[in-house]
């Protein structure tokens, strides 16, 4: 079964001025999601994770230059002027930050930004608005929904924040739910019962989400692809049983093995020497060359490109990680 | 036999609230955050104490105790059979050069305007660790032990990456020769492939060194790698405390086994068996009666409403407080 492609991103990049230079952020990055799809974008701080998602929805445009094409439903949104933009920001496609305590309003109740929300992008009444608003509190496991409606965030906690944050976004019933970090700034115990709840709801809406988290864990209980980003580029998607069981990327390896799990307790964990670069001094090449043990002349001079190594899998190195007899290209 | 480094016993640490306006007019009586409720625990020569639990739990309270930068009110701690918090200035000085602690945050524990050499040499001068002639050796000799290269000396803390700063930390912490480590979060805001360097270096130093370290994180996968024994704390009290290795494999407390499920496998299929908990940790402003996990705890009964279950050994497993842990099996 074929089900249908609702974002289709095509050499999405995006540059920060700073001062004479220029920080690529992000460089042409491409990749699509289904409906209903759960799509992880992994990779440590400074990659351009959180910088892919702002761009998509044209968040970045004050700041910097976004260039590429990003096809939501068949529409190029990049280019669309913000009065044409904002129907479709919020309303089909939604975003939950990292931080529950700094991305809702303070000085509003909860109620109030709930039905905003509403008022922007659905057709209801007053009415309607706040049986829809309590309904939503309710759906995101808020108790006594009707009277939370209006308390103020600081009288939520964190996890119950980022529950409003989720009502929020889903109030509108968006076709594709963008999440940067939604669980990194709470306690384990609480971010399993916030994944489950955007999964259970992603699959009852069949909402497209893709989740930006820099914990591997997380991507391997909740996402069927995975796309891992080094220094602004993708270097390696693909599904994810098959990315973190036999990861081709040395990156993606490297990462998979720095994680304590499956290893003699107190020994030496594998490490990727070095740090990542930064992004104004970034090696001629491949980024992730004078970190690699793989590596070879050539990945000093060029840069690799992103290439199918199998069926529905990519990764941009010019000597694979080898996890069967197939040879490096 | 292993000799114990440290004692604590009982240890209780109160936070007052301030008093709001409204509460001065209704006559409300000021709140108090109870951060830690009577934790005790010992720390071995050598051996590293993880410490688990939720944010806002105690463990970094516990932390600050140990280095005398809260004073509990009651309880004490006994380093070497001394109580830390008897103050005669001179044991003072050599207590702290004999406790170093390393904290979370590697942006803000260092002084922005003085070079990680400058940092290193106070930390050596205010000690008396060396003659003055002999410090810039010292310095050299802490830059190498931590594996940064012999210019880092001149450089300002803002030269320096994440993990960089964090060994910047552990050197200015090994400078004084101490004996006990206390790392709060040492490598929590570093990154993945960052954070194993750090760990290393931490693991590699604990055995040159002899060092005894009191892990306090609250990355799991993390603990359960580095520690010998692992204290899981719940709302100020050590639910559990144990073996690294049984504890990790066969967690005997409820709230122990709904931490440790609740860490996200990296093997897809590994899921289905995590125990989902119930709502949040309750409010330190106000800690339920009884078992503070009982609100939280799919077993709890009648007589964890009531009574506190004291911390007991449990045959096989480590130390457990609760009124079930023979019947509560495990679902790992």
């Amino acid at each position: 079964m074929t089900t249908q492609t609702i974002l289709d991103v095509k050499g999405l990049s995006t540059t920060f001025a700073r001062g004479n230079s220029a920080l690529k952020a992000v460089r042409d990055v491409s990749f699509s999601v289904r409906e209903g799809e759960v799509l992880g974008l992994v990779g440590e701080s400074g990659s351009g994770k959180s910088v892919t998602l702002r761009s998509l929805l044209g968040l970045s445009r004050r700041y910097g230059k976004v260039s590429g094409e990003v096809r939501w439903m068949g529409q190029d949104i990049l280019s669309l002027p913000e009065r044409k933009l904002r129907p479709i920001r919020g309303g089909e496609i939604a975003m939950i930050f990292q931080e529950p305590m700094t991305s809702l309003n303070p000085l509003l109740t909860v109620g109030v930004q709930l039905t905003e929300t509403l008022k922007a992008h659905t057709d209801l009444g007053r009415a309607a608005r706040r049986d829809r608003a309590i309904e939503m509190l309710d759906h995101v496991g808020i108790p006594d929904p009707a009277s939370r409606l209006d308390a103020y965030p600081h009288q939520f906690s964190g996890g119950m924040r980022q529950r409003v944050m989720i009502a929020i976004a889903l109030a509108a019933e968006p076709k594709l739910l963008l999440a940067d970090e939604p669980t990194t700034a709470l306690d384990v115990t609480i971010q399993a019962q916030i994944l489950d709840l955007i999964l259970s709801l992603a699959d009852e809406m069949n909402m497209g989400v893709i989740l930006v988290t820099h914990d591997l864990g997380v991507v391997a209980q909740t996402c069927e692809n995975v796309a891992v980003m080094y220094a602004g580029r993708i270097v390696e998607q693909g599904p994810v049983r098959q990315v973190l069981r036999a990861p081709r990327h040395p990156y993606t390896e490297g990462l998979m093995r720095s994680v304590p799990q499956d290893v003699p307790p107190r020994t030496q964990l594998y490490s990727v020497p070095g740090t990542p670069p930064g992004l104004d001094a970034l090696p001629t090449g491949c980024a992730f060359a004078p970190r690699c043990q793989n590596v070879k002349d050539i990945c000093r001079t060029e840069r690799p490109p992103l290439a199918a190594i199998s069926t529905a899998r990519l990764a941009a190195c010019f000597n694979p990680v080898c996890n069967s007899m197939e040879a490096s290209r | 036999m292993s000799e114990t480094v440290m004692q604590i016993r009982d240890l209780g640490l109160e936070f007052p609230t301030p008093r709001t306006l409204v509460d001065v007019i209704r006559r409300r009586p000021a709140r108090v955050v109870r951060a830690l409720n009577g934790v005790s625990l010992t720390l071995e020569k050598g051996e590293t104490l993880g410490v688990v639990g939720e944010s806002g739990c105690g463990k970094s309270t516990l932390a600050r105790c140990i280095v005398r930068l809260y004073k509990p009110q009651h309880g004490g701690i006994h380093y070497r059979g001394e109580d830390i918090f008897a103050s005669e200035s001179k044991h003072d000085r050599d207590y702290n050069r004999r406790v170093q602690m390393m904290f979370q945050d590697p942006y803000s524990s260092l002084n922005p305007r003085m070079s990680a050499g400058q940092i290193l040499e106070e930390a050596l001068r205010v000690h008396g660790m060396r003659p003055e002639k002999e410090i810039p050796a010292r310095v050299a000799e802490l830059l190498d032990l931590v594996r940064l290269p012999q210019d880092a000396a001149a450089k300002l803390p803002h030269e320096f990456s994440g993990g960089q700063r964090q060994r910047i930390a552990i050197a200015r912490a090994l400078a004084v020769e101490p004996e006990v480590l206390i790392a709060d979060e040492l490598v929590s805001a570093l990154d993945v492939s960052v954070q194993a360097q750090v760990v290393n270096l931490l693991l590699t130093l604990q055995e040159e060194l002899d060092l005894t370290i009191l892990f306090v994180a609250h990355d799991l996968r993390l603990v359960r790698h580095v520690s010998n024994r692992v204290a899981v704390i719940y709302l100020g009290r050590i639910v559990e405390i144990g073996d690294s290795e049984t504890l990790f494999a066969s967690p005997s407390h409820p709230y122990s086994q709904a931490l440790l499920s609740a860490a996200p496998s990296l093997d897809p299929d590994e899921k289905g068996n995590a125990i989902r908990l119930e709502g949040e940790l309750p409010s330190p402003l106000n800690v339920p009666p009884g078992c503070p996990f009982h609100v939280r705890c799919p077993h709890a009964t009648d007589i964890c409403r009531k009574d506190v279950p004291a911390l007991r050994p449990i045959e096989g497993r480590g130390e457990v407080a609760c009124h079930h842990a023979e019947e509560v099996k495990h679902h790992a």
